[in-house]
């Protein structure tokens, strides 16, 4: 099934090349298991595109990071192609409504989504720095580390925010690859299971949590990078030095409040596509903070990011009317 | 000012004495709050002395990061006041305002933070008796909560703290 919806996707690029500038899609990394973005400018380069499980990179956020597309594209520039799954659509939609994109400027190749791979968790059970191979058979991820050939269940080792995944086809497209997929849940309860088990805990174990998960936090801001609706770029309040907001050392109430900026910067804007979880190199639950957000966005004000083009952002706007919201 | 150690900031009859050094911050708006607490003081209402005023131009100014970097560094409680809904300088500003602090507010407990240690209210420019109610109530909270930890500074021995995510 993923090759023939493969083969469709090399098909559907390679006739809409030759009117976009690039196709922005996944392609095999040197490591047989991950995969890496890819940036198609010429037919040749077609045949690296792949799709599936391992794809789970958003690449939306290389449309508005830099070295991307130009602020103001010139006049009669092609537009760019770009592979989506179901959460990465939601950044698009919610890159469209902010306005740092139009419509036109982007083909959408839509990929409906059966769950990403969380190689961390696959990590745990199998030595990844001897895979020779890592293949998919139906829900079956097959591992060969060069001493044995490890079956594992996909449903085991998908990323987090899989799990209570509300939106795997994609929102908006111009084509749609493979057949529709459906989603691992349809409410909000079993979409935010981790906040609610956390919020079930006494205040107190609560602080000791995200005080024993942030004290492993270096800083490197990868999740504020990687996050596509991240778009101050060098106008970043967490790097800047008037207003000082951060400073260089090296406590945790620094890194408590590098992540209340970034979620408070999201509140009302966060897709839930878990790039930054994703990429923290060390292994802490970013996107879970995010998550919390959302759900009082939902709960509240019944908002929820990236669905609607025409939406404005619920704290971006205001109703007289709301009281407690 | 030479620094002369700790001193007392409560006042001389003895009340809120037992928590000496409870620091409230207040941001206030310039055009309604700020002018009650005036008001408060120009009637001379008896009020507790532990608010540190800070002048916002509107609680549309009001960064809810402003809270939590005061609730984080251990600030022991945080008051914001503005003008009634409907009644801004600015129009809208507070109805901008509302929605972020309500957010806020419900998220705050989330990261482990007290959300008791948070208020905002409205106050208008001639409500300095509604002024002294707001600020002795607060105050009494915070004095029963006594002092906030904020977050832990140094690294400690990681607490295990199993949420199942992993």
């Amino acid at each position: 099934m993923l090759e023939t919806d493969r083969n469709q996707l090399h098909k559907l690029v390679e006739e809409a090349l030759p009117e976009l500038d690039m196709v922005i899609g996944w392609g095999q990394s040197t490591d047989s298991f991950q995969t890496t973005p890819v940036f198609v400018r010429d037919a040749k380069q077609i045949s690296q595109l792949t799709l599936g499980p391992f794809c789970s990179q958003n690449l939306t956020g290389y449309l508005v990071k830099p070295p991307a597309l130009d602020a103001a594209p010139k006049e009669g520039a092609k537009p760019i192609g770009i592979c989506v799954k179901g959460c990465d659509s939601r950044s698009l939609v919610a890159l469209i409504q902010e306005k740092f994109l139009t419509r036109e400027r982007v083909r959408i190749f839509g990929i409906p989504c059966r769950g990403t791979v969380d190689w961390n968790k696959v990590g745990k059970l199998v030595d990844l720095s001897n895979v020779k191979s890592a293949t998919v058979e139906e829900d079956v991820l097959v591992v060969d580390d060069s001493q044995t050939t490890h079956r594992i269940k996909l449903e085991e080792v998908l990323a987090r925010k899989c799990y209570g995944c509300r939106y795997p086809n994609p929102l908006i497209q111009d084509v749609t690859i493979g057949e529709p997929a459906t989603p691992r849940s349809t409410s909000i309860e079993s979409s935010y299971r981790d906040v609610d088990r956390l919020d079930a805990k006494p205040l107190e174990e609560r602080l000791d949590f995200w005080q024993s998960e942030l004290d492993r936090c270096i800083r490197c801001y990868a999740c504020r990078n990687a996050c596509p609706l991240c778009v101050c770029q060098d106008k970043c309040i967490i790097e800047s030095r008037e207003p000082r907001w951060l400073t260089q050392r090296v406590g945790i109430p620094e890194k408590f409040l590098f992540h209340f900026i970034h979620a408070m910067h999201l509140a009302g804007r966060c897709t839930g596509c878990g790039e930054c979880e994703r990429a923290c190199p060390m292994d802490i639950p970013v996107t879970l903070i995010k998550e919390k957000l959302n759900k009082i966005m939902e709960e509240r004000l019944g908002y929820s990011a990236g669905l609607d083009v025409e939406a404005v952002p619920p704290l971006l706007t205001f109703n007289p009317g709301d009281t407690e919201i | 000012m030479t620094d002369e150690g700790p001193r007392s900031i409560a006042p001389a009859d003895g009340t809120a004495a037992d928590t000496q050094g409870i620091k409230i911050v207040g941001f206030l708006c310039n055009w309604c709050s700020y002018g009650g607490a005036d008001t408060a003081g120009v009637c001379r209402f008896k009020q507790p002395t532990d608010l540190r005023v800070v002048r916002i131009p509107c609680t549309g100014r009001m960064d809810p990061l402003f809270i939590a970097k005061s609730l984080i560094y251990g600030v022991d409680g945080v008051l914001v006041s503005g003008c009634h809904p409907r009644d801004c300088h600015y129009a809208v500003g507070n109805f901008y305002a509302r929605r972020r602090m309500e957010a806020f507010k419900a998220f705050l407990p989330f990261m482990g933070i007290d959300t008791r240690r948070f208020k905002y209210t409205w106050v208008s420019a001639s409500e300095g008796q509604q002024w002294q109610k707001v600020v002795t109530e607060f105050s009494e909270q915070i004095h029963e909560l006594g002092p906030n930890p904020g977050v832990r500074r140094q690294t400690g021995e990681n607490s295990k703290v199993s949420t199942g995510l992993r």
